[in-house]
């Protein structure tokens, strides 16, 4: 989970690519209309039935809407009756104005596919991997059990929400992993969707992902060499590949205390295991420099 | 894009649309200032921005009455007339309490604000932040206290949600069908009479095995609470939006990245403007990697020691360095050739605007007006 544009989508390949390497059957679930994994695996926006996308790896897009005619038809026993409701406006009406329905029809699929085993009862995928939506939504999501319960209380819905609440608040079955940038708005964002998640959602969080952080290329000692160049550039500014290089070395050095910053912030504030993953310096990222990535492990700063 | 801003044909409107997180905020402020510097009263509509660019827009608080930037920190800023900035934070659920009590009056509108159902519509329904927006965009621009406004809109995933979200909501609420098949179990009685009713209705009685008997009652009585008069309140006020977003004092600005998914966003949102005949300002794009000096020595790091002055140079850290130009040319190669195919793909006489990344996070009114600066020098040419 994150802000919108933090990387979550990538976050979640990355995911995905190391369990089934480890040899998981790990699902990657995407929500709604977005197509953002499909595109990375070159192949469109996914089916709303797992495919197999590599080894060990399966994709799947969440229709909310297909969902809420699929549990209607499994709660009303006449077909025709089944088939009028769907059909009609009301249907339509009433799937955007309930609050809560969608996030509980999208759930509600992520739990079957948890529970849903093959011919010889093993489970049909060990890790389900959720792209979920930006912040906003994607708490109203994990939120939306807890709010429904109280305002629908009776109902085969009700025993449904239960489950789910259930299955999110298990910390051997549900983890959040957080995305985020080493940037103000990102991070501050971040340290209170994990309070929230925590505290008041009772689901945990067990490792934060700060995406496109610059590689810590220099030691302290090359910092003192570049700064100490710098200074004498001034009086050389005739000199343009000197200049190109330590320009290109102050940035580079700049930018990633400017980063640090922000990750000793998170650091202090969050006790879950913290990741950096590197910036890949393009635009265009393919599957190629996902699977090349490597993490920097953040040590953790703030007390148990 | 922004050439007529000033002139009397110009806008006085310009919204800035965009997916999440590629700096819609700070474009808003920056574009804001701009409007000031070229000698404009100017308004700018914010939603959340980060606390630092809150701050030096002196939003210190979360309260929605607009407050006046103090410019005089600027620069020296060259011949330009100098006109004020102001800024104001929205507040959906506030916005939308304020439209129900100039529609409702006393009891109708304590028991709205009382619904539970309007207390999820005000504040968590998808697109009630998208309508109050406009809403709020509406009614200051009545009030015509500011010669520019700009409007940061809400985050949206997709870009184009923004235009759709008021019309999807308001459909919500326009209930002459919802009424045909309600009205008979309404009409009379008291709620567990009516309540009786609406279990005895077999239609009914299979939607509330659906979603829960609570969360239908919540509903029917919140859509009993919004009658006529209220509906034709907010239809009335709606279509007045709609028509002053089509106008010609509006223009859509369509704010993007360099990366793939943004960019994608933008030109949605523009099919869509062109679409529905709306007026298009044109794409900004925020965050561009320039090229850098190309050091000559470039690729021939083989002597172990190099010199420069008094400072000898190890080659491990002239590696470093190269490495750090190699990254960065890798970045601006892969911008331009975003960028070169997204002008290819927009076409002739669309302005693209390109606002170059900044070495830090834009947090105060010195990095705003280097971006005003930006914007100046493109529509200077454009």
């Amino acid at each position: 989970m994150g802000k919108g544009g933090v990387g979550k989508t990538t976050v979640s390949v990355l995911l995905g690519m190391e369990a089934s390497r480890r040899k998981k059957k790990t699902l990657l679930v995407e929500l709604g209309d977005s197509d953002a994994i499909g595109k990375i695996f070159a192949s469109g926006s996914l089916p709303e039935e797992p495919s197999l996308l590599s080894e060990c790896l399966w994709g799947a897009r969440i229709n909310p809407k297909a969902e809420l005619e699929a549990y209607t038809r499994a709660h009303i026993n006449s077909n025709l009756v089944a088939n009028r409701i769907i059909e009609s406006r009301l249907f339509d009406y009433l799937f955007a104005a309930t609050p809560g329905l969608k996030e509980v029809m999208s759930l509600g699929r992520i739990w079957r596919w948890e529970q849903a085993v093959d011919k010889a009862s093993l489970p049909l995928f060990d890790l389900i991997i959720v792209d979920s939506p930006a912040t906003g939504h994607g708490l109203s999501l994990l939120r939306l059990p807890g709010h429904l319960v109280q305002m629908i209380r009776v109902g085969p819905l009700v025993s449904q929400i239960n489950e789910l609440q259930n299955l999110l608040q298990n910390p051997q079955k549900t983890s959040l992993a957080l995305v985020t940038l080493p940037q103000e708005l990102p991070v501050n964002e971040t340290i209170e969707l994990y309070d929230t998640a925590e505290s008041l959602l009772k689901i945990s969080v067990r490792i934060v992902f700060i995406n496109q952080v610059w590689p810590a290329l220099y030691t302290s000692d090359d910092i003192k060499s570049v700064n100490h160049l710098s200074d004498s550039l001034r009086s050389d500014s005739s000199n343009p590949s000197w200049t190109a290089l330590l320009d290109a070395a102050r940035r580079h050095i700049d930018k990633r205390a400017h980063q640090d910053k922000y990750i000793a912030q998170i650091a202090s504030a969050i006790p879950s295991k913290i990741v950096g993953v590197p910036f890949s310096f393009t635009n265009d990222l393919i599957l190629d420099d996902i699977n090349r990535m490597t993490f920097e492990v953040i040590p953790s700063s703030s007390s148990p | 894009m922004l050439t007529h801003i000033g002139k009397a044909e110009g806008p006085e409107i310009l919204i800035c649309c965009g997916s999440g997180g590629v700096g819609k905020t700070t474009l808003s402020a920056a574009i804001g200032l701009y409007g000031a510097l070229s000698g404009l009263k100017t308004l700018v509509l914010t939603i959340d921005p980060a606390r630092r660019l809150a701050d030096s827009l002196g939003l210190k608080d979360f309260n929605a009455e607009a407050q006046q930037v103090p410019l005089d920190q600027l620069p020296d800023i060259g011949g330009c007339t100098l006109g004020s900035l102001h800024a104001m934070m929205l507040d959906a659920k506030r916005t939308f309490d304020q439209l129900i009590e100039c529609y409702a009056s006393g009891v109708l509108r304590k028991k709205i604000f009382e619904n539970r159902y309007y207390q999820y519509l005000s504040n968590h329904m998808a697109g009630s932040h998208e309508y109050m927006a406009m809403e709020k965009l509406f009614e200051v621009y009545s009030q015509s206290r500011y010669d520019l406004i700009v409007l940061d809109t809400p985050p949206t995933r997709r870009a184009l949600d923004f235009l759709d979200a008021p019309q999807r909501l308001l459909n919500l609420l326009g209930h002459s069908f919802f009424w045909k098949l309600f009205k008979p179990y309404f009409k009379a009685g008291r709620w567990s009479v009516r309540l009786l009713h609406l279990i005895a209705s077999p239609i009914l009685r299979v939607v509330g095995k659906i979603i829960g008997l609570q969360a239908l009652t919540d509903l029917t009585s919140f859509l009993q609470l919004w009658d006529d008069m209220l509906f034709e309140g907010f239809n009335q006020r709606a279509s007045a939006v709609k028509k002053l977003l089509s106008g010609h004092p509006t223009l859509f600005l369509a704010v993007a990245t360099p990366q793939r998914q943004p960019l994608n966003e933008a030109m949605f949102l523009y099919e869509k403007l062109c679409e529905n005949r709306m007026p298009f300002g044109g794409f900004i794009i925020n965050r561009v990697h320039g090229t850098q000096l190309q050091p000559s020595f470039a690729g021939h790091y083989k002597k172990s020691e190099f010199h420069y002055f008094d400072t000898k140079i190890s080659r491990d850290l002239m590696t470093k360095m190269h490495q750090s130009y190699l990254y960065h040319e890798r970045m601006a190669r892969s911008d331009a050739r975003s960028i070169a195919e997204f002008r290819n793909k927009a076409g002739e006489g669309i302005d693209v605007v390109e606002i170059l990344s900044a070495e830090e996070e834009v947090s105060d009114l010195r990095d705003l007006y280097q971006i005003s600066r930006q914007l100046m020098r493109f529509s200077g040419s454009g």
